[in-house]
């Protein structure tokens, strides 16, 4: 059996590997969610394939915005492939180190809260 | 079916953030007092995992693509729904803030469909099935199939409330595709519980391995 080390190590390179591979083999069609936005503004039929020029039209009104840091997941046109599997890597360990270290602060705070007791 | 800000007002976003916001909370409590200190690595592992499975979107056919969400592996191999709410909020907020997948007033939405539905679909239909039929691939399959079905539906409901989709019409096209893409989640599930049991059996629910009661 794997030791805890050897576990995640193993774990972050599937992970990673999935998410490189991902970079290149990707569908770039639109989601279930983008689809059926499709759908219902009358720019796809349900069945059918997804014109090349349809495009969501976003009622903007009452609604807020933001622009993230690295969108869909890349680093923009220019930096291309490269920049999907920079943008990809950071994802997947900053994931990785956020629940790891979420997940260790409450249990290293729930000790002290019994220690106190 | 990740909602980004433009599809819901920003009133009604605050209404599921406040919702998410109560299962946030249950759920870091089950990570402080349930949470076995042990399966630490295995919580952390899922969310890397689960956060490059979501980006490996795959063509289901008919002009789209979906790929896993994951709330049902972790719920089922960590034994609790609230495993799922809590490693997909973490990873829908890095998702939101960092890469623009899923919106930051629609984030609460995203965590209560992807996580708290997600989760809890997934955990109790899995134990259900596990009873009935004893098969953990079938069991874990059609858990997970479901765990994405029913959270693209809510969603269709949450689109109707915010007038950005009609309601029969949004039903249809989101149950229609989310049952194929229900299927990707559905055999990745099962290949990755296979997988981490084969890797770390210690480390998964015994559920997985022994029907409950049995």
């Amino acid at each position: 059996m794997m030791d805890n080390k050897t576990f995640i190590i193993a774990g972050i390179i599937v992970a990673l590997l999935i998410g490189v591979v991902a970079v290149f083999m990707a569908s770039g069609d639109p989601d279930g969610l983008e689809s059926t936005a499709l759908v219902v503004q009358g720019q796809k039929d349900l069945t059918g394939a997804t014109p090349e020029d349809a495009e969501i039209e976003e009622d903007l009104s009452g609604k807020f915005s933001y622009s993230a840091p690295m969108p869909d997941y890349s680093l923009g046109d220019a930096m291309g492939q490269p920049g999907g599997i920079v943008a990809i890597v950071i994802g997947t360990i900053l994931a990785f180190i956020v629940v790891l270290g979420i997940a260790y602060g409450l249990k290293a705070a729930g000790k002290t809260a019994e220690q106190n007791q | 079916m990740h909602i980004p800000d433009a599809f819901i007002p920003i009133w009604q976003g605050a209404i599921y953030w406040i919702i998410a916001l109560v299962f946030i909370a249950l759920a870091l409590r089950w990570a402080r007092n349930e949470m076995n200190e042990e399966k630490l690595p295995l919580v952390a592992v899922l969310a890397a995992g689960i956060f490059a499975l979501q980006s490996f979107n795959l063509p289901v056919s008919m002009g789209t693509s979906g790929h896993l969400v994951g709330g049902a592996l972790a719920a089922i191999i960590l034994g609790s729904p609230f495993a799922a709410i809590f490693i997909l909020t973490l990873v829908l907020i890095v998702q939101a803030v960092l890469f623009g997948d899923g919106g930051i007033t629609t984030l609460g939405a995203n965590i209560i469909n992807m996580g708290v539905i997600g989760g809890f679909v997934g955990y109790y239909t899995f134990k259900g099935l596990m009873d009935i039929t004893r098969s953990m691939p079938v069991s874990v399959f059609f858990a997970a199939w479901l765990a994405c079905l029913i959270p693209s539906l809510a969603c269709a409901v949450e689109m109707f409330l915010a007038g950005t989709f009609p309601l029969m019409e949004g039903l249809v096209a989101m149950g229609i595709y989310h049952a194929i893409i229900g299927v990707i989640e559905g055999f990745v599930t099962v290949a990755a519980i296979y997988l981490i049991t084969a890797a770390r059996p210690d480390l998964v629910d015994t559920n997985v391995n022994t029907p409950a009661g049995a």
